[in-house]
């Protein structure tokens, strides 16, 4: 169950101590994404219409798009600062991060995906490959670890993806509507190993996602992307839920 | 999925299938005209020796070095068309284009204006400092094979670019691979369906060059008669050999092709 | 008659048209060696002003290759070869059955750039130079080209030899390409006028080219092909050919 924070907790504990502290703005087409946020160590679920900037916000955390004003700070690390024009590259940023629809590499088997990261990390091959069977394993998926993606449906290419994106234990977990393809037990069972691998991880964990379940069940604080800011909500849970 | 081929033909229009089949007919017929005139029983012999097997020979080294120019210079071409916008980009497109729309002599006249020894632009400065000249010269006839097949390459991989969906090299990204990586072991992979067609068009264009070759690299005997040449001048003095040399191309061309199909276009479903 | 009162009159005049010739309908399909280009473009030209009821249609192309295309079946009514070689093959074939006539006589020269930078003087001169352009082997001025070399005493390697598939691509070869030499007809070195210079060849290693022209069999057109025969044969047509620089047959 997600603990509940009230107001502004950011400046009770002091910028030196958040996680990740994202003050700036950037444009994308028609979209201007005005942000100012600092969180600490936690799941933060991120939610608001469609085409509001959430899919933005996380490609600005993970270095795909540099910011246009602003900075980026993450455990303390400086990743983007326009006025002293430092970009760090999101090869460089440990992230993991599973997009929507996944995107997992169409010439690889799922194991293959799972390993990917591993290896370019510097981990050889075989003992990646021996990490990635564990952890797909670990998830129920290890039988899937020969098939291709486009021999997957579209629930297990998502778990593939998940699997993928925490493998290396990153710093900063990106999650872009992990669990839209799942069926609602495939969910349930998902979301809570996912609570289990998110909360063990340190660093700050990001999930877009519409589903009033999952940000009950997952998250510690909500992010509401509203027209025309971002404002910061306490998380007072007063949605039922239905099992 | 589709549960018969029953169903599949239904949903057929009758005109696709008309068509298709004109189309299959239109290029089929002449195929089998050329093959009921090949004396089947001399065909090794016609081509094994003389100026026959010198002309395959040339043909298939040319034509190979001739598509990895095409490769090595249309790949970084087909990245700017494809991945950079500048003004100008649609202009610089069509002029790529040009070898395409040029009637291969008028291109053989085009290399003999840029690099002829007597008046190209650069060709006498080519022969006074490297000795080298290109006309009468197999060289030439890789150049010439280049210039009209560089733009079938830049065309399907330029295409091919367009199509990857920018996040599988994203992905990659956030999985840590830095940009150079990506390239190889992502972007080319992802690519590697439209960069074989590219190239197996792009060999099977400098195979059949004709016209560009015999005005620029002339028509030598061993040096720069090429398979095409060969086979339009012995027309005249042996068909027989012409007809056998033509077939025996076309069997290479088409078994090469058929091979590379086979291992990258996939099996899906 | 006609002919002996035409013969009278000086030669500046025109003879005047026949009268059932100038009736002539139809099309007239003239399959002509390359080397004959500028001349029977100026013969046809002068033949239709006589007989404008004639649509004349004229095919150039290396002699051996228009013999290929009547074999095949190509529908032409006149063939006008560069040799009496060709025209002997269809004869054997059975294209042509009556008796070529041969229309005009032509000889080789030497075709260099202008300048002659290389000091091209005779046939033995070619030895020493990079490349040389010929007409293709079984081309008739190709086949001219080895005889006279042959007579000439003169080898050069094939592989410094380009092969033109007609006179023209031969002669473009050294006009606008990098051979450095050529062995082409006289009436195309005086043809090409400032984009070659022609450099003679003596008569002792020379040959004659026959040029020859007869009618081709079954052809729909045979009256008009008849016609054009007698004109290319005539005093007139023979003045067109002399102006271009052939020789009397």
């Amino acid at each position: 169950m997600c603990s509940r924070a009230r107001g502004h907790a950011w400046k009770l504990d002091g910028e030196a101590l958040m996680s990740v502290m994202l003050k700036g703005s950037v444009r994308q087409g028609r979209l201007i994404l005005d942000i100012d946020v600092a969180v600490g160590d936690e799941i933060v679920a991120i939610s608001g219409v469609n085409g509001i900037g959430k899919t933005t916000f996380l490609r600005v955390l993970a270095g795909l798009l540099p910011l246009d004003t602003g900075t980026l700070q993450v455990n303390g690390n400086v990743l983007d600062d326009v006025n002293n024009q430092i970009f760090v590259p999101a090869h460089l940023r440990n992230v993991g991060m599973v997009f929507q629809d996944n995107v997992l590499l169409p010439f690889l088997s799922a194991l293959d995906n799972v390993a990917y990261p591993l290896m370019a990390s510097g981990i050889g091959r075989q003992e990646a490959q021996q990490l990635a069977i564990d952890a797909m394993g670990q998830h129920g998926i290890g039988h899937l670890a020969q098939m291709k993606p486009t021999q997957l449906s579209g629930g297990q290419q998502q778990r593939v993806a998940l699997v993928r994106a925490l493998i290396n234990k990153p710093q900063l977990v990106l999650l872009d509507e992990p669990l839209s393809a799942l069926d609602v037990d495939a969910r349930r069972e998902v979301r809570s190993w996912l609570r289990d691998q998110l909360k063990s991880l340190p660093g700050t964990k990001f999930v877009v996602t519409h589903d009033l379940v999952d940000i009950a069940e997952l998250c510690d604080r909500e992010i509401a992307f509203m027209q025309p800011q971002l404002q910061l909500l306490g998380n007072e849970t007063q949605t039922t839920i239905v099992r | 999925m589709s549960t018969g081929k029953r169903r599949v033909g239904a949903e057929t229009p009758l005109f696709v299938w008309v068509g298709a089949s004109c189309a299959l007919l239109f290029l089929l017929l002449p195929l089998v005209g050329l093959l009921k005139r090949v004396a089947w029983s001399g065909i090794f012999g016609a081509v094994a020796s003389g100026p026959a097997s010198e002309a395959l020979r040339l043909s298939l080294i040319t034509s190979v070095f001739a598509t990895m120019i095409a490769l090595v210079l249309g790949l970084p071409l087909a990245w700017v068309l494809a991945r950079i916008e500048f003004r100008g980009r649609s202009m610089v497109r069509a002029l790529v284009m040009l070898p395409m729309v040029l009637p291969p002599v008028v291109g053989g006249v085009a290399l003999l204006g840029a690099y002829g020894k007597s008046n190209g632009l650069i060709g006498g400065w080519l022969f006074d400092v490297f000795g080298l000249q290109l006309t009468f010269s197999p060289l030439g006839v890789v150049v010439a094979e280049a210039f009209v097949a560089l733009p079938f390459l830049v065309m399907a991989v330029e295409s091919g670019l367009r199509s990857i969906d920018p996040r599988f090299e994203e992905s990659a990204a956030t999985m840590g691979l830095g940009p150079s990586e990506r390239f190889w072991k992502v972007t080319l992979r992802l690519l590697a369906p439209s960069l074989i067609a590219g190239v197996a068009v792009a060999w099977a264009r400098a195979l059949g060059e004709f016209g560009a070759t015999i005005t620029f690299a002339g028509n030598i005997e061993g040096r720069t008669q090429t398979t095409p040449l060969a086979v339009y001048l012995l027309l005249e003095s042996d068909p027989e050999a012409a007809y056998a040399l033509s077939f025996v191309l076309l069997a290479i061309c088409v078994a090469v092709l058929v091979a590379m199909r086979g291992s990258w276009m996939g099996r899906r479903s | 008659m006609t002919v002996a009162l035409a013969s009278l009159l000086p030669t500046a005049v025109r003879a005047s048209p026949i009268v059932e010739v100038s009736k002539l309908q139809g099309d007239l399909t003239i399959s002509a060696a390359t080397s004959l280009t500028d001349a029977f473009t100026e013969l046809a030209k002068q033949f239709r002003k006589v007989n404008k009821g004639v649509k004349v249609r004229l095919n150039f192309g290396s002699s051996s290759t228009l013999v290929a295309q009547i074999e095949s079946g190509a529908p032409s009514d006149i063939m006008a070869s560069a040799d009496l070689t060709n025209l002997e093959k269809l004869v054997a074939s059975g294209n042509v059955v009556v008796t070529p006539k041969v229309f005009a006589r032509n000889t080789m020269a030497i075709a260099v750039k202008p300048g002659n930078p290389k000091s091209v003087r005779s046939i033995a001169d070619l030895v020493s130079l990079s490349y040389i352009a010929l007409c293709g082997k079984t081309v008739p001025c190709g086949v001219y080209a080895s005889s006279v070399l042959t007579r000439a005493g003169v080898v050069i390697a094939e592989s410094k030899v380009t092969r033109g598939i007609d006179v023209k691509a031969t002669l473009s070869a050294v006009a606008n390409g990098d051979a450095d030499a050529a062995i082409v007809y006289k009436t195309d070195v005086l043809a090409a006028k400032k984009s070659v210079v022609g450099i003679d060849i003596p008569s002792a290693q020379n040959v004659k080219a026959m040029y020859g022209i007869a009618p081709i069999r079954g052809s729909k057109n045979s009256a008009n092909a008849k016609a054009f025969i007698d004109f290319v044969l005539s005093e007139q047509g023979w003045q067109v050919l002399k102006s271009i620089g052939f020789e009397r047959p």
